[in-house]
């Protein structure tokens, strides 16, 4: 309502928006420590490190498409471009090219792919699933074209350029005491991104042109502009996910990376981003990528094969999403006040005179008649709480009564339509 | 006396953020036709949803046939005898007459296997002769004039055995020969006892077709009156209240020597706007006035760059401006307040501060940065001042009245600190309260300094606010009235003076 109280508003704040934020973490704990119960050695530190150095790639692809996704647009093509900016890193490696450059041709890759996304869909107006799909397969293909559809190593630990894989995984001088360095590196990304979104200009375009693009250009926001530019992130953070993967495994194959691109998506979902755009957060999405990667590791530990994970995955992208709009349904709903709750807001209204009583008491050193507050006190909790319920019980048995009589009154009238209408084609026939 | 075939008896209704009907009482006779008059937003059309079933009532009861009534869904109410014909035609142009009728339900041979369309069409055909239409069953529906598909979509609702029919505007696109050929059926249908609901806009209908009239103001039954004794000008005195049409305004607040600050000329842009030249003076409020179609959106648009210019140049404030997109428009100080918020104008599932903030980002940020604090305090400040009613900044906007919402819009543009605001239809479905308010904002603005177009359909709406009143017909200027010569007839002749007359004219 209009006019709402700020206490109400702030409770419906909290179930619009608080809720998000306490729903999905909660779920990670709950999984980790099921895991950590139920599963063999899985409260250990390596599978710790396990859990995060499985994030990676997925991580950063995922932090890109929850930027497209909000923007009211989808990417399909940023699992295959993320593998074939790698294998373009690694083939150039290959032919003598010098670390570094290499790494940042990596992500050069990365962004070339998401300025042809951009441009396609916020220039020539494309849809971005159909753009998306066309530079999935363009980008398989090429990295395939340009590795020669030969893998490509990157070098290993101890030689030369093998200084890269400590950006992800520190293993210290001597092997012993594994520090996830990457975790830190995702954070960094992770804050950046959440920084562009809710504290930037970018950002704040991206949640309008997602919610409606027609009032974002009617409002004087470049729209073009910023949808390219929401693509180029993408395109930014596959080629980070494709440097992370190359740290991670080394030997990147060819023809890769498709499907990575709805594990991506899927991290989004369940992270409450909205597939319609204009909902989302960085948070969210980083969360649901943990989900993911405790799934993959914790599986195992229960002695079920990895391919377990995408059944459940699958679960739980489906489950998110039912629970958000059981939310959103019920965040939208109007509540008529019964008398039960006139009767509880009007007892808890009493409630809190009493305690502000036995407070003033209290503090002016009457122990004997705060105690007897206090006695009031309990008395009126156990009435509120005994009479609630059963004027709740009394109310949803006169709900379900009337259903009853409203049904019954339903066939009753049906029967007498079915009769009328007989009665009425036989007088019309007459009549004819 | 004809027996009462449906009682709508404290009909209660609540959305989010809005309060669609109060305690209504609806009454309807056998082979009665009732009009339902009422503003937008009246919730006339919440009312008639409630009776079919699309929206479930909060609280009050519903008899028909002197039977307890409880509506599931569309197809229940039809099966019931109730059934409803929207203003939009909901048919497939590309079947034939007889399939569309029976489209669902279609005549069969070999147990169902087949199709019996010869059997179909000789259905259709007797309908036809019962209903007095002449419209052949087999043509594709597409083919015919509107108002025959109008009268098509009849024939389907009363193939249903029906006892009530809805009716929602349905003459809004028909031309005086078909609303004749519809009243005609419509009494015959009354005769033979089927009660009718009539949505209108038009006043003028209403005494030739309706036996009672029912108005709707805010969600309240203000009064059921016989037909034969109320005039027109009654029936709009219980639609509007006293709150917003009180006088038209009488004499041009602004001065006739302000300082132009647009100017355009001779702009050309989409089908309908033609060479259309006018200027606006500083402080003034300037009316523009025409039917549906006439151009007058599709001017606005293009002069805040929404639609491509095809040719004629635009002065701001004696300085000639390329306007090329809406940023353009912006940037030079134009806000547009669209005649379709949701679609065009908010973003409903953000909340209220980043649509407060949305137009003005680029003036809230220390390097990239977007101070917090101090979009949180200038949207705070305007909430304040528009008297926006809303929880928080953070509320979503969705929840949010259309008032408020319309307020939303135009403290957009304010923040903008834009002075040349365009208002295209704003106070469309939102309550008279909210309207009165919107009114008064506007009064102030333009005290202020800043500078007015307001597109409406309503003329009384129009005298009451405008200086100067230019009048659109056929993508054309056709006149310019000044306040104190202007009346509802004068616009009303230049608004439908056709093409050729005004190339006569001039």
């Amino acid at each position: 309502m209009a006019d709402m109280s700020l206490e109400t508003g702030r409770m419906q704040r909290f179930r619009e928006r608080g809720l998000k934020w306490v729903l999905a973490p909660g779920a990670l704990v709950i999984l980790y420590l099921f895991f950590g119960i139920f599963g063999r050695n899985y409260f250990s530190y390596p599978t710790l490190v396990n859990i995060i150095d499985a994030a990676y790639y997925i991580g950063f692809i995922s932090i890109g498409v929850t930027f497209v996704i909000i923007s009211g647009g989808i990417d399909l093509s940023i699992g295959t471009v993320m593998m074939c900016s790698a294998i373009i890193g690694g083939t150039a490696l290959k032919h003598g090219f010098p670390m570094v450059p290499s790494l940042l041709l990596i992500i050069v890759v990365g962004l070339a792919f998401g300025f042809l996304n951009g441009v396609l869909v916020s220039r020539l107006k494309m849809p971005p699933f159909i753009v998306t799909l066309g530079t999935m397969m363009i980008s398989m293909g090429v990295g395939s074209i340009v590795s020669n559809v030969q893998s490509a190593t990157f070098p290993i630990r101890g030689t030369a350029g093998g200084w890269f894989k400590d950006i992800f995984l520190y293993l210290g001088s001597n092997g012993g005491g594994a520090i996830p360095t990457g975790a830190l590196l995702l954070a960094f990304v992770a804050v950046l991104c959440h920084l562009l979104l809710s504290n930037t200009k970018l950002g704040r375009y991206t949640y309008a042109i997602g919610s409606n693009i027609e009032a974002a250009r009617l409002s004087g926001v470049d729209v073009k502009k910023w949808q390219l530019l929401v693509y180029v992130i993408a395109g930014g953070t596959a080629g980070i996910g494709g440097i992370s993967y190359a740290a991670i495994y080394t030997t990147v194959l060819p023809a890769q990376g498709q499907g990575f691109e709805l594990y991506a998506i899927a991290a989004a979902v369940i992270g409450g981003t909205s597939l319609a755009g204009g909902i989302g957060t960085i948070w969210g999405t980083i969360i649901g990528v943990f989900i993911m990667s405790v799934l993959a590791t914790g599986l195992p530990a229960l002695n079920l094969e990895a391919h377990y994970q995408t059944f459940f995955t699958g679960l739980i992208v489906i489950g998110a999403v039912l629970l958000d709009m059981y939310r959103n349904k019920k965040a939208a709903e109007v509540r008529i006040e019964t008398p039960a709750d006139a009767y509880k807001a009007s007892m808890l209204e009493k409630i809190a005179a009493l305690k502000q009583e036995a407070a003033v008491r209290a503090a002016a050193g009457d122990a004997q008649q705060s105690a007897k507050i206090r006695e009031q006190l309990s008395a009126a909790h156990a009435e509120l709480k005994t009479t609630f319920a059963r004027m709740r019980t009394e109310e949803k048995a006169e709900k379900a009564r009337i259903r009853a009589e409203e049904k019954a009154a339903d066939h009753e009238f049906a029967e007498m339509v079915k009769r009328h209408e007989l009665a009425q084609q036989d007088k019309t026939e007459r009549h004819v | 006396m004809s027996r009462q075939i449906l009682s709508m008896r404290k009909i209660d209704k609540r959305f989010t953020g809005v309060h669609a009907l109060r305690q209504v009482d609806f009454d309807l006779d056998e082979g009665e036709i009732h009009a339902l008059v009422g503003e937008n937003g009246a919730g006339k059309s919440t009312l008639m949803k409630v009776l079919i079933g699309i929206v479930p009532r909060d609280t009050g009861e519903i008899r028909y046939l002197d039977h307890q009534f409880n509506p599931r869904n569309p197809k229940h109410a039809l099966e019931m005898g109730i059934g409803i014909i929207h203003q939009e035609l909901n048919m497939m142009d590309h079947l034939t007459v007889a399939q569309n009728i029976f489209i669902g339900r279609e005549s069969t041979q070999l147990g169902g296997m087949l199709l019996d369309k010869r059997g179909q069409t000789k259905r259709a055909e007797e309908l036809f002769k019962r209903l007095n239409m002449n419209i052949d069953p087999g043509e594709s529906l597409g083919r015919l004039t509107v108002g025959k598909q109008q009268m098509v979509e009849i024939a389907k609702a009363v193939s249903h055995s029906l006892r009530i029919l809805i009716l929602d505007e349905p003459t809004a696109a028909l031309t005086d020969v078909e609303i004749d050929e519809l009243f005609a059926i419509m009494r015959d249908l009354a005769s033979k006892g089927v009660g009718m609901i009539h949505i209108s806009h038009r006043l003028d209908e209403i005494h030739r077709i309706a036996d009672r009239v029912t108005v709707l103001r805010d969600g309240e039954r203000v009064d059921t009156k016989k037909t034969a004794e109320v005039t027109k000008q009654q029936i709009i005195n219980m639609m509007v209240g006293r709150v917003i049409y009180e006088q038209p305004k009488t004499k041009a607040t602004v001065a006739p020597d302000a300082p132009v600050v647009l100017r355009v000329n001779k702009l050309n842009a989409g089908k309908l706007v033609r060479d259309v030249s006018f200027t606006l003076r500083k402080g003034e409020i300037l009316g523009i006035a025409g039917l549906m179609g006439s151009g007058r959106t599709e001017t606005a648009r293009a002069i805040f760059g929404a639609d491509e210019i095809q040719s004629g140049s635009i002065e701001i404030r004696g300085r000639r401006i390329a306007i090329r997109s809406p940023e353009d428009a912006v940037a030079n100080g134009i806000g547009y307040l669209s005649e379709d918020r949701k679609r065009y104008g908010l973003a409903v599932n953000l909340s209220v501060r980043d649509n407060l903030a949305l137009a003005t980002y680029d003036r809230f940020q220390l390097g990239i940065l977007i101070q917090a604090r101090k979009v949180r305090q200038v949207t705070g400040d305007y909430v304040q001042r528009l008297n926006i009613r809303t929880p928080s900044l953070d509320q979503l906007l969705r929840n949010l009245s259309g008032g408020n919402q319309q307020k939303v819009v135009i403290a957009k543009w304010l923040i903008r600190n834009c002075d040349i605001l365009i208002f295209d239809e704003p106070t469309r479905g939102i309550d008279v309260g909210a309207k009165s308010e919107i009114y008064t904002l506007m009064n102030e603005l333009t005290r202020e300094g800043k500078s007015i177009i307001m597109i409406s359909s309503e003329l009384p709406e129009i005298l009451r606010m405008s200086d100067r009143i230019i009048v659109m017909c056929e993508g054309r200027l056709t006149g310019e009235l000044n306040i104190e010569e202007a009346s509802q007839e004068a616009i009303m002749e230049f608004a439908t003076m056709g093409h050729q007359q005004v190339l006569t004219r001039s």
